[in-house]
């Protein structure tokens, strides 16, 4: 039971990073960014690679890992779905593009072999009788920290608050003078970096190779779709619940199956409750 | 507009034409008029399993070439990348077949991928040597439709039931010997290989006295591995027998030891085969014992000279698909140069009387013209990785170089 409740714990606070910056993008800027597993993957062979080529310390190649990808974000916005917004499907079409040459990339510069990103905390940590490897309490502990963080900004700044008013009101805020644009390109940037934090923190014990982006971006996704897209809260919740569901089955049923709680989740929500959880009903 | 822009684009398109296509055609009569004898090799070139198969051949290749080549004609090689898919895997032979025109393919590594490209070689009736699928129903193929499938030859690995009763044999004479681990759990890939091999395993631990606690095979892109863990933990069992070739066994080990799980894992894992493997993973492969094809020990006497020169040419140890590729290219030279010719009517009759001392063992084929198993022939040999990255050869006993040890969190 207690093995449920930590390792629940431990996957359902990376799943809150992967869907919040994913339903943030969708809620403010309206955009379907389906390179999000993408920012995850290269914020885990960003550290790889600075850990190994350029031999800076791990904390050192997190960080900068986080703000390049965060950075890439920004980019990926100005360049390429600034242009594109308000035309359909364009703008999907062009971050799945965005994903499947960041994946070729990673594929062609590294392989396709597993790579190693060494533990923020090697020691494993004996909690409640489970021996827990500190790298995954660490998770839990950075993957909450960071959501608190953004939390705080989003409530209690100015940008924050330009934020909150793009995501309920596009046409208000830009009469009372909120840069839209700028608003949408650091939305991007926060998401970019929560995926990338993910990805660095899920790195030493999770997979690192080049198709290691789609499954996280399956399951934000699903997230977002269970707790109603563009909600901060609902995508928390859904996190929790997803997370625990898919340890629970895991351990009580078999690893195989897994896979199908998501799947299940989006169907049944679809089918009874199509706006998800929090999601706001629209005509 | 579009006219001056098509009239300015004009030359510029026709000379890149002529400089894509002159090549092209060189190569096109090159392919058609060459006297060389042509190897394909279809493989997973991004996997070490891979490259080493290339590498191998190519060792090979040139050695032969050096003495003169074979028939009075010289090797030459052609790779194709045929992936861990089998639609990839048809694409690979099918290039290699029918547009490159080679004698004879080396290489295969998954055994889904290779199961796929079996009805494509047959229709091309090339000869295909393979050196890393361990799938029984390949060789079973051979012998349940001869007539289109003799152009089938496993020379590497031994098939995954010869792997599960060399498992069986060092577990119940070593490990439960020594470490005194009698129950064990049994935990792999959901993958055609293992699939195949759990049944014979499960009967070998019956057999051999040995508690089965728990058998589970799990999706091969499961990336979290803890409740498993802890399955087996609650088992009651002192061993996990590891079956994995597809899924990450980097993550596997990881895991393992971060959780400090009080189980000892072993078994068949092709990527802690690799030379790098205990760096790869930060020294948490540390207890675990594999099979190994390809050791630095004098299985015969060209093993300890091919291993040596395959380091001092690549850098690197080499992994099980090496020796195989190796041996596969001299058996099939020695076999053309007794049949006077590369057709397969020719050497395929060459080939099944093939008894041949290579690098891994001697190597002779059953009816199935499956690489036969056992002390006199291939036998199934077990490494472990220890204190520092040392990688001591644990079974058989002929060739130990050390004994077993458990993980540092198991010992006394």
């Amino acid at each position: 039971m207690n093995e449920i409740l930590i390792y629940g714990a431990v996957i359902s606070s990376v799943y809150a990073l992967l869907a919040v910056g994913f339903t943030l993008v969708f809620g403010v800027a309206r955009t379907l960014n389906l390179a999000h597993g993408s920012f995850y993957a290269l914020g885990a062979y960003g550290t790889f690679l600075m850990t190994t080529s350029l031999r800076l310390p791990l904390t050192v190649a997190a960080t900068l890992a986080v703000l390049i990808v965060a950075a890439l974000g920004v980019v990926m916005e100005r360049v390429l779905i600034r242009p594109l917004r308000g035309t359909g499907l364009a703008v999907p079409m062009v971050t799945l593009a965005v994903a499947l040459v960041i994946e070729q990339a990673l594929f062609l510069g590294f392989g396709s072999e597993y790579r190693n990103v060494p533990s923020f905390i090697a020691a494993s940590v004996g909690v409640g009788g489970v021996d827990v490897s500190g790298q995954r309490l660490f998770t839990v502990a950075v993957s909450w920290s960071v959501l608190s963080c953004l939390w705080v900004f989003v409530h209690r700044t100015r940008q924050g608050s330009a934020i909150l008013a793009l995501s309920q009101d596009r046409e208000a805020a830009q009469y009372v003078g909120i840069p839209v644009d700028r608003v949408y390109a650091l939305v991007m940037g926060i998401s970019a970096a929560l995926a990338a934090t993910a990805g660095v923190l899920t790195a030493p014990f999770l997979t690192v190779q080049p198709g290691m982006g789609l499954m996280p971006m399956i399951k934000a996704f699903s997230i977002v779709i269970v707790g109603g897209l563009g909600s901060v809260r609902g995508s928390i919740v859904a996190a929790l619940l997803l997370g625990y569901a898919e340890t629970l089955i895991a351990y009580k049923v078999s690893t195989s199956w897994t896979e199908l709680v998501s799947l299940a989740a989006v169907f049944t929500t679809l089918v009874l409750r199509p706006a998800g959880l929090f999601g706001i009903r629209t005509r | 507009m579009f006219k001056r822009l098509v009239r300015l684009l004009r030359l510029p398109i026709i000379l890149l034409a002529i400089v894509l296509a002159i090549p092209m055609a060189i190569g096109s009569v090159a392919a058609q008029t060459s006297t060389a004898i042509r190897i394909g090799v279809p493989t997973a070139i991004q996997l070490r399993v891979g490259r080493d198969t290339v590498d191998a051949v190519r060792m090979a290749i040139e050695e032969i070439n050096a003495d003169g080549g074979v028939i009075g004609r010289q090797l030459e090689m052609v790779v194709a990348d045929e992936t861990e898919n089998p639609e990839q895997g048809i694409s690979a032979v099918r290039k290699l077949t029918t547009d490159e025109k080679v004698d004879v393919l080396i290489g295969g590594y998954a055994s889904g991928v290779v199961l796929a490209e079996m009805p494509h070689t047959a229709q091309a009736q090339t000869i295909y040597l393979g050196v890393g699928a361990a799938s029984p129903s390949i060789a079973a193929k051979v012998k349940s439709d001869y007539a289109n499938f003799k152009y089938f030859f496993r020379v590497s690995p031994v098939n995954s039931t010869h792997l599960a009763e060399g498992l069986v044999a060092f577990v119940s004479g070593n490990v439960a010997v020594n470490l005194k681990y009698a129950r064990v759990a049994i935990v792999g890939e959901n993958a055609k290989w293992a699939q195949e091999l759990v049944p014979t395993l499960k009967k070998g631990i019956a057999d051999a006295g040995l508690s089965l606690r728990m058998t589970e095979l799990f999706d091969p892109q499961t990336s979290d591995f803890s409740p498993l863990f802890s399955k087996a933990r609650e088992s009651g069992a002192q061993l996990m027998l590891v079956l994995l070739s597809h899924a990450s066994s980097d993550t596997f080990v990881k895991q393992w030891y971060d959780a400090r799980v009080p189980l000892m894992i072993g078994g068949i894992d092709t990527k802690a085969q690799d030379a790098d493997f205990y760096e790869r993973v930060g020294g948490k492969a540390i207890g675990e014992f594999t099979t190994a094809s390809a050791v630095r020990a004098p299985v015969t006497p060209k093993t300890i000279a091919f291993w040596d020169a395959f380091v001092k040419r690549y850098g690197r140890a080499p992994v099980y698909t090496a020796p195989g590729a190796y041996d596969a290219t001299y058996l099939y030279a020695s076999a053309v140069q007794r049949a006077h010719g590369t057709s397969a009517d020719v050497v395929i009759p060459q080939l099944e009387k093939t008894d041949y001392v290579g690098v891994m063992g001697r190597i002779a084929f059953d009816d199935a013209h499956d690489v036969r198993a056992g002390p006199d022939y291939v036998s199934v040999r077990f490494t472990q990785w220890q204190d520092d990255g040392a990688r001591v050869i644990v079974w058989p006993r002929a060739l130990q170089t050390g004994n077993l040890i458990v993980p540092p969190w198991m010992r006394p």
